[in-house]
């Protein structure tokens, strides 16, 4: 069947909201405000799963397993997959479909990129909003699929209902060093690739790591490519996220409440380099000609404790 | 006209069945370096999938990459499918292997830009600044 007007119409509206919160202002607050009522009023409860792990881990291999799983009993499934702006021209990107097949004709699934922009290392500021819109839009199961790199992991962590771990079977000295961070947030960590070697010694150091930990996550051993684990995986999910209730839908806001402060604060902070005043104030702070109190509500119009 | 506040979003796409992706690669990071957001979406994709991808991700300009001499047919039926989905402000360019003879039809189809080998990422750059829709 060739896609049409009709058929494109609602993921139309959907991607054009998208777009139009990826522009702060009151125009974009409304929007979110309506799609919060539209999901109150169809008593919507999307599960928000976000995906981290390092470049390479199969994230996005993933994302499309589950969604496959999922979408195959009927589930409405949507994927927005988050990947960073260059600094330096501003530009990103985005090849997370290359690993996501296409289902053209299939209204019950959705695929987003978006792209950082002005989020620094953080996680896109919009990506709480875009879950908002992706919920209204009546999509029960939505995963967030970022790089986990220093802020994004706190900030998918704060916006996911569940929050997945993806490892590589090379997991070793990598999994090390993230234990103190992204693993002491997750709630599942799966290791991706089981067909390769390697893969199975990766799970169980993991296991043998994190047993020690109270409330230490589950884990799983999974193949995106080969399809091994993955409804397995899906239950693991479901279970973790069964009994969000309300609380899913006000964690999105709680999330994207944060991202607009953080987006704020960026842009005063560039705007504050851009103009020169940022280096006017610190030299006048070095020559004695102005107190480093009150120096971020000049510059940044930011509000300092009475006894700071 | 308002200045635009965000970046342009191209589709990068290999329509057909050639398999050579090194055009389009090279492409999608020099714009990326030009600024803008490039959504790059595989090999073989049918004109049904870049049409739901071009949907789903708003984007401002479809660019193809044919090398396979499809395009006569895959461009025209792009545009149109772009059309009927209610995505007629989206620009279409096209770029590789395209006989000369073959452009005046192209563009009649309402293919905005077709560039051939040699274009740098620059001129790409400068014509999708100056053709894609304002918003």
């Amino acid at each position: 069947m060739p896609v049409d007007a009709k058929h494109l119409a609602a993921r139309r509206e959907l991607a054009q909201g998208i777009s139009a919160v990826e522009r702060p202002g009151p125009a974009a607050n409304q929007r979110i405000q309506e799609a919060l009522a539209a999901s109150v009023a169809d008593a919507r409860n999307a599960l928000v799963v976000g995906l981290t792990g390092a470049p390479g881990a199969g994230k996005s291999s993933l994302a499309a397993a589950l969604a496959d799983v999922a979408r195959a009993v009927g589930r409405r499934v949507a994927i927005l997959a988050i990947d960073p702006s260059s600094h330096e021209s501003g530009g990103a990107l985005l090849g997370d479909r290359v690993r996501i097949d296409e289902h053209p004709d299939d209204d019950g699934r959705f695929t987003r990129s978006i792209a950082t922009r002005g989020s620094g290392r953080s996680l896109a500021h919009v990506a709480a909003a875009a879950t908002i819109l992706v919920e209204a839009a009546g999509f029960d199961l939505i995963f967030v699929e970022t790089v986990g790199a220093g802020q994004a992991e706190i900030g998918i962590a704060r916006l996911a209902d569940v929050l997945l771990v993806v490892e590589g079977p090379e997991g070793g000295d990598e999994v090390q060093a993230m234990k103190a961070g992204i693993l002491e947030v997750a709630d599942i960590v799966a290791v991706n690739k089981s067909d390769r070697p390697g893969a199975q010694a990766a799970f169980d150091r993991l296991r043998s790591g994190l047993a020690l930990g109270a409330g230490a996550p589950e884990l799983a051993l999974v193949s995106a490519t080969a399809g091994a684990g993955i409804s397995e995986l899906l239950a693991t999910i479901d279970a973790a996220g069964a009994g969000r209730g309300v609380r899913g839908r006000i964690r999105r806001v709680e999330a994207h409440l944060v991202a607009a402060a953080e987006s704020h604060v960026d842009a005063q902070v560039r705007e504050a380099t851009a103009s020169g005043a940022l280096t006017t104030r610190a030299e006048q702070i070095v020559a004695g000609a102005q107190p480093l109190t009150g120096s971020i509500t000049a510059l940044f119009g930011i509000s300092e404790s009475p006894d700071a | 006209m308002a200045e635009r506040t965000t970046p342009i979003r191209v589709l990068i796409a290999k329509p057909g069945l050639d398999g050579h992706d090194r055009g389009a690669k090279v492409l999608a990071r020099g714009l990326r370096d030009e600024g803008f957001e490039v959504i790059y979406t595989g090999l073989r994709r049918t004109v049904d999938a870049i049409v739901a991808a071009a949907i789903e991700e708003d984007v401002d300009v479809v660019g193809c990459s044919i090398l396979s001499g499809a395009h006569a047919t895959l461009l025209p039926k792009l545009v149109a499918s772009l059309r009927s989905s209610g995505a007629s402000d989206v620009l279409v360019v096209a770029g590789g292997i395209i006989p000369e003879a073959d452009r005046p039809e192209l563009e009649q189809a309402g293919i905005s830009g077709i560039f051939g080998p040699g274009t740098t990422i620059a001129e790409v750059a400068t014509f999708l600044r100056a053709n894609a829709r304002r918003r």
